[in-house]
């Protein structure tokens, strides 16, 4: 095989497309059984739903995925995970593994454009159910149309909690207030001419979003901190500002992390993804990343949105096509050329967001008895020792079932050392049974 | 320059109960550490405790299980050693010793457990050869393709996530000094029973100097001028998902690599010594500084003998696979004593340092603090002098 795509989400569609039109298949491995990434996270096939993500924002990704499914250069793999990633002189070992088994891949080419996870924020209560991240909130809404039961409590950073607050209100569920922790004039950036025409579709999604909360009677508070969570078996109250607020369901939005694990696996140089936390590949002009035949596009290289990751997927598979000898490099240049320009506007805006959303000034208090890493139930007074390596030695922090995906930003901020070295990435970077490694 | 009667280089187990052991005897200690104390194969193996003799001990024909039979010597102190270790400590680490099996699948196995159990009890290990049905009634979760196995109720495992770390603090707390980050860079042997090590944080004397430093006591030994017959070698291992306690004992195979358990934390720790890969510097040397490659072979095979041997881990869901690395010999026998070459150098390491670790620990400081410690006659450097004729204090 000529080239994998881990990820369907734009940056994997996008890089797919352009393979195309140079006359290249590719292979297309997603965890979900359907393509669009957690941007476009479709409704399973036997579902219809009406008015499917209609937001301004989402017309040209919706377009995207419409030419991408329609793609015959595309060998589609849904409902696979990639488990582990080797690189060689001859290219890359994937480890697939899906509902019925293990199977090695090889790719003379692998491009990882695995988007990004919800960062995950500790604090007293955190752990109740009824805590979820607001992108799994969103997930569940996109895909299944499932609403939350009772009132759900938004609280972060995020600006992104205004457009899932919206959707939820849309749908029809109760939404009990939208706190930020930073003050308004965080948000006054957003007016700043460069990032209002960069991207005026966010912003008009955004000012929609608001005019529907409004609507709904729904709070929308800014220099609102969150401290807490209570509840006997669930979630029954949020602390904000120190006064409980009443609520079924808390949905957290303080930004958010790129996949890392199978670059870091691979042996790819990494740098720190930027104030949520976590860890972005580092990429050339063509997205390739310091291991050769590993190329990274989308969050992956770092947080920036769906229109930037589409821009670094479509240059990614213009580099590998060019790599593959497809066309030589000033017509490599020409096609990416109008990528490259739409992809510093798209890029201006992610760096204003970043500002607006930095959430390092606002996390909530850490308990000591505060679960940091939730598989193996370590609290934070559990955690000493040097590196994020020796701390997982001494206290389990990050040996569960994640494998440290979501304790390991809290971790490195606790020990003071945001920017890293985090842990040493583990195969499988999903768990898997025994008997499917062992060939039964 | 700082002045001690002992410099440790090594905070692994070896190094951290060495220097507890002789800070007891009443010696100044310094311990000196590149890294983090247990970051190497301390930290990494998967906590066996395993006394019968390995099966990489019998796979290399009868002379060398005839000579490497000698280790048994040592397992029966290991025993006693681990027995004590969490009272003498007052740490719980995880110390489990409910027995352990090693099973065979075939006659020419059992053929082989028989041999083995001939020359353990001659050095006085209580191994009881039982056949399949009398293993499952003990461990019903064993495969029906279990026809023997060695039984041996001292085995088990223990937390080498725990030992270590326990170990600096008794070191600590008897007054040795442990620094961690703080490589060795140098050392000069100006006269005999003198040692100069220089590290970027200062000087440190000593009269005597023990290398305790596992994969990397070769590369140390080189600075005083001595070969080491020390190799490295890559090992993974795995664990599985928790699940309820269900396997009391340790597991282990004769004719296939597999030793299995269930950590105290309710991971399922699957190894048995499948090789990862190391990494190759560009000069052709091994590079130890970075992560060995997983083997997806020894993955495959790993698991493939863990499942046959106990069919429920099928099931189970693996979340980790993890490559460390060890040390062996020259001749698979640990090497604990003093250099013969250069007087006041001492070395430990070389193999099944989990389980045998305190044990070395503790006869070596015995030996560095004067006393005759028979059991280590085998086991020195000086079987290896031939290596160092040329080498030394010239």
């Amino acid at each position: 095989m000529d080239v994998a795509i881990v990820g369907g989400g734009p940056a994997g569609q996008a890089a797919a497309l352009q393979l195309a039109a140079a006359g290249i298949a590719a292979t297309v491995i997603d965890e979900q059984p359907r393509a669009g990434g957690q941007i476009l996270r479709q409704p399973p096939s036997a579902v219809a739903v009406r008015d499917w993500l209609a937001g301004r924002s989402y017309r040209a990704l919706k377009a995207q995925l419409a030419a991408f499914e329609d793609c015959n250069a595309v060998t589609w793999r849904g409902g696979t995970s990639v488990i582990g990633l080797s690189m060689n002189e001859d290219g890359a070992g994937l480890t697939l593994a899906d509902g019925s088994g293990v199977e090695r891949l090889h790719a003379r080419h692998v491009l990882v454009a695995a988007g990004c996870h919800d960062l995950a924020v500790p604090m007293p209560g955190w752990t109740l159910p009824g805590v979820q991240p607001a992108g799994a909130v969103q997930a569940m809404l996109k895909s299944q149309q499932m609403l939350p039961e009772g009132a759900t409590l938004f609280a972060g950073t995020h600006p992104l909690q205004l457009i899932v607050a919206a959707q939820l209100v849309r749908a029809g569920a109760t939404v009990a207030g939208v706190h930020f922790a930073q003050p308004l004039r965080r948000f006054a950036t957003w007016l700043s001419p460069a990032a209002a025409i960069a991207r005026s579709a966010d912003l008009a999604d955004a000012l929609a979003a608001l005019a529907t909360l409004r609507r709904a009677r729904v709070p929308v508070r800014f220099g609102s901190a969150i401290s807490a969570i209570e509840g006997a078996m669930r979630v029954e109250r949020a602390i904000v500002d120190g006064v409980p607020i009443a609520c079924d369901q808390v949905a957290l939005c303080y930004g958010f992390v790129p996949q890392s694990a199978l670059p870091r696996m691979a042996g790819a140089t990494m740098r720190a993804a930027g104030p949520a936390g976590g860890f972005a590949t580092v990429a050339d002009d063509w997205m390739a990343s310091s291991v050769p035949g590993l190329w990274v596009a989308g969050e992956t290289t770092g947080v920036q949105g769906a229109p930037a990751a589409a821009c670094e997927g479509a240059i990614a598979g213009i580099g590998i096509a060019q790599t593959m000898r497809a066309f030589d490099l000033r017509e490599a240049e020409r096609r990416a050329a109008p990528f490259r320009a739409a992809y510093v506007q798209h890029r201006t805006f992610a760096a204003v967001l970043d500002r607006i959303a930095d959430p390092r000034d606002h996390f909530p208090p850490i308990a000591p008895d505060t679960i940091v890493c939730r598989c193996e139930a370590v609290p934070r007074a559990a955690l000493a020792g040097g590196s994020a390596n020796a701390v997982k030695l001494a206290s389990r922090c990050g040996m569960g079932l994640c494998q440290g995906r979501n304790c390991e930003p809290t971790l490195l901020r606790l020990l003071g050392a945001p920017d890293g070295p985090g842990f040493t990435a583990r195969f499988p970077a999903r768990p898997v049974a025994l008997g499917m490694l062992a060939g039964d | 320059m700082e002045r001690a009667d002992v410099a440790i280089i090594g905070g692994g187990l070896i190094g951290c109960a060495a220097a507890w052991r002789l800070a007891q005897r009443g010696a100044r200690v310094v311990l000196l550490e590149a890294g983090e104390h247990n970051a190497g194969a301390s930290g990494q193996n998967a906590g066996s405790l395993h006394f019968q003799l390995e099966r990489r001990f019998l796979e290399q024909g009868e002379a060398l299980a005839e000579q490497a039979a000698r280790i048994a010597t040592l397992n029966v102190l290991a025993v006693a050693d681990w027995r004590a270790i969490e009272c003498e400590l007052g740490a719980d680490l995880h110390v489990s010793m409910a027995g352990g099996l090693m099973v065979a699948e075939t006659r020419e196995e059992v053929a082989l457990l028989e041999a083995k159990a001939a020359r353990e009890a001659a050095a006085g290990l209580a191994v009881r050869l039982i056949d399949g049905d009398a293993a499952r009634a003990l461990a019903p979760y064993l495969a029906k393709s279990v026809i023997a196995a060695c039984h041996l109720t001292d085995e088990g495992h223990a937390d080498p996530r725990a030992l270590t770390p326990a170990l600096a603090a008794a070191a600590r707390a008897a007054g040795a000094a442990i620094r961690e980050g703080c490589r060795v860079e140098a050392i000069k042997t100006p006269a005999p029973g003198r040692f100069v090590l220089r590290t970027a944080a200062g000087g440190v004397t000593a009269a005597q100097l023990l290398i305790a430093a596992g994969a990397w006591s070769a590369s140390v030994a080189a600075m005083a001028n001595i070969h080491l017959p020390m190799v490295p070698v890559a090992l993974q291992m795995n664990a599985t998902e928790r699940i309820a306690p269900a396997i009391p004992h340790l597991i282990q195979h004769v004719g296939r690599r597999l030793s299995l358990k269930q950590a105290h934390a309710g991971n399922v720790l699957i190894g048995g010594g499948w090789p990862a890969r190391m990494a190759v510097r560009s000069d052709g040397g091994f590079d130890l500084a970075r992560r060995p490659a997983l083997s997806e072979t020894s993955l495959a095979g790993n698991l493939r003998a863990a499942i046959d041997v106990v069919p429920m881990l099928a099931r189970l869901n693996l979340i980790r696979t993890w490559t460390g690395t060890t040390a062996i010999t020259a001749d698979q026998l640990p090497i604990v004593g003093p250099v013969p070459r250069l007087p006041g150098l001492w070395v430990a390491g070389g193999g099944s340092a989990f389980t045998l670790g305190l044990t070395f620990a503790r006869l070596i400081a015995n030996a560095m603090g004067g006393e005759r410690v028979r059991e280590l006659d085998l086991f020195g450097p000086a079987r290896f002098d031939h290596l160092n004729s040329f080498m030394g204090a010239a």
